[in-house]
């Protein structure tokens, strides 16, 4: 309230203790989300997930991302994709059903996996262990697209695959 | 109402105040790097395998009569296939619709073989072309992963041998059966 010919100055204070409170409790929840999830991974924003009951969580970072139109592998585009489909042109040579430029990365990605096993895995016996591979593909794409890329990786002696879902309650 | 102050001589105290204010500075750096970096979104995998294909030939299991369990899922239905490898194969179809209710119905079906069939921990998965994933992960769901009501199953650990609980899967193997040249 002012006052006439008054000459008082009212101070103003910010309380910053419930601010404090507030940031503490937030970063030990962050801190405690942080530690506990084993892999970061931010779900490309180019495709949504099916959502799944699974208990199993995420313990690599997908190498073969399938958005709504597009085919990744290990982050570098190798296909358009056209409702649900790999356009005829892109599909490469004929390869039984499967998808040429999937095939070739994945071929190189097996190739350098064995070479590094070669090196540092003493037992021979796991030298030649198949593979396992992540995927993640938007929910509204047929299986008859999954199934291509499942040949081609099933030809580049990937015969495990890890799909990456939306983990919702039981 | 304003009250006079009495005239209080204060003594010569060093107060000692904290100086929070490089305190809130880390707490909001902190914060932002944390919030920036979270992941609100949790994340699973659904595991499968695909027939592994090998010149070296079948290893034979003479004598053993095994349960084969196959789920076939089109559009609009879903079949459960059960048959013996062996002679009386005493082939089995169960149908059911392509719906929420009937992945229910389904699961309790495939619940009841394994309780049957202990041993038989692996179902191959066959489906047509036209069904999306989405439908598909709600099918692996539905065959693959136990629910709390469910009884639960054993099995034997590879590497030390005994026998385990089994508190997450129905079926823990499921081969994509479709996924071949």
């Amino acid at each position: 309230m002012a006052s006439v010919g008054g000459g008082s100055k009212e101070t103003l204070t910010l309380n910053l203790y419930p601010m404090l409170d507030i940031f503490s409790i937030l970063i030990v929840f962050l801190l405690m989300s942080y530690s506990t999830d084993p892999v970061s991974h931010d779900v490309n924003s180019g495709l949504e997930l099916p959502d799944s009951v699974t208990m199993v969580t995420l313990d690599e970072l997908p190498a073969i991302v399938v958005t709504k139109s597009e085919l990744f592998v290990n982050d570098k585009k190798v296909a358009d994709v056209v409702n649900g489909e790999i356009p005829k042109d892109q599909l490469g040579e004929s390869f039984q059903g499967g998808i040429r430029p999937v095939y070739d990365e994945l071929k190189r990605i097996a190739d350098a996996n064995k070479r590094i096993a070669a090196a540092t895995i003493n037992d021979p016996a796991q030298v030649g262990k198949t593979g396992a591979l992540t995927m993640e593909m938007d929910k509204g794409h047929p299986f008859k697209l999954m199934k291509r890329i499942m040949l081609s990786a099933q030809q580049a002696e990937f015969v495990t695959f890890k799909l990456v879902v939306t983990r919702v309650e039981n | 109402m304003r009250r006079k102050r009495k005239g209080i001589k204060r003594q010569d105290v060093t107060d000692i105040e904290l100086n929070i204010i490089p305190f809130i500075d880390v707490f909001s750096m902190l914060n932002t790097f944390l919030l920036f970096s979270a992941v609100f979104v949790a994340t699973g995998i659904i595991e499968v395998q695909v027939p592994f294909l090998s010149n070296a030939p079948q290893p034979k299991e003479e004598g053993q009569r095994t349960l084969e369990v196959k789920v076939d899922a089109a559009k609009d239905k879903l079949q459960v296939i059960t048959e013996y490898s062996k002679d009386p194969r005493n082939e089995q179809k169960f149908d059911f619709p392509n719906t929420k209710e009937g992945m229910d119905r389904m699961h309790e079906r495939l619940v009841s073989i394994r309780q049957a069939n202990p041993t038989q921990d692996k179902l191959s998965f066959f489906s047509e072309d036209d069904v999306i994933w989405e439908t598909i992960s709600a099918i692996l769901d539905a065959a693959k992963f136990r629910k709390q009501t469910d009884p639960v199953f054993s099995f034997k650990n590879e590497k030390t041998g005994a026998m385990e609980q089994d508190q997450q899967f129905v079926f823990p193997k499921i081969v994509m059966g479709s996924v071949i040249l």
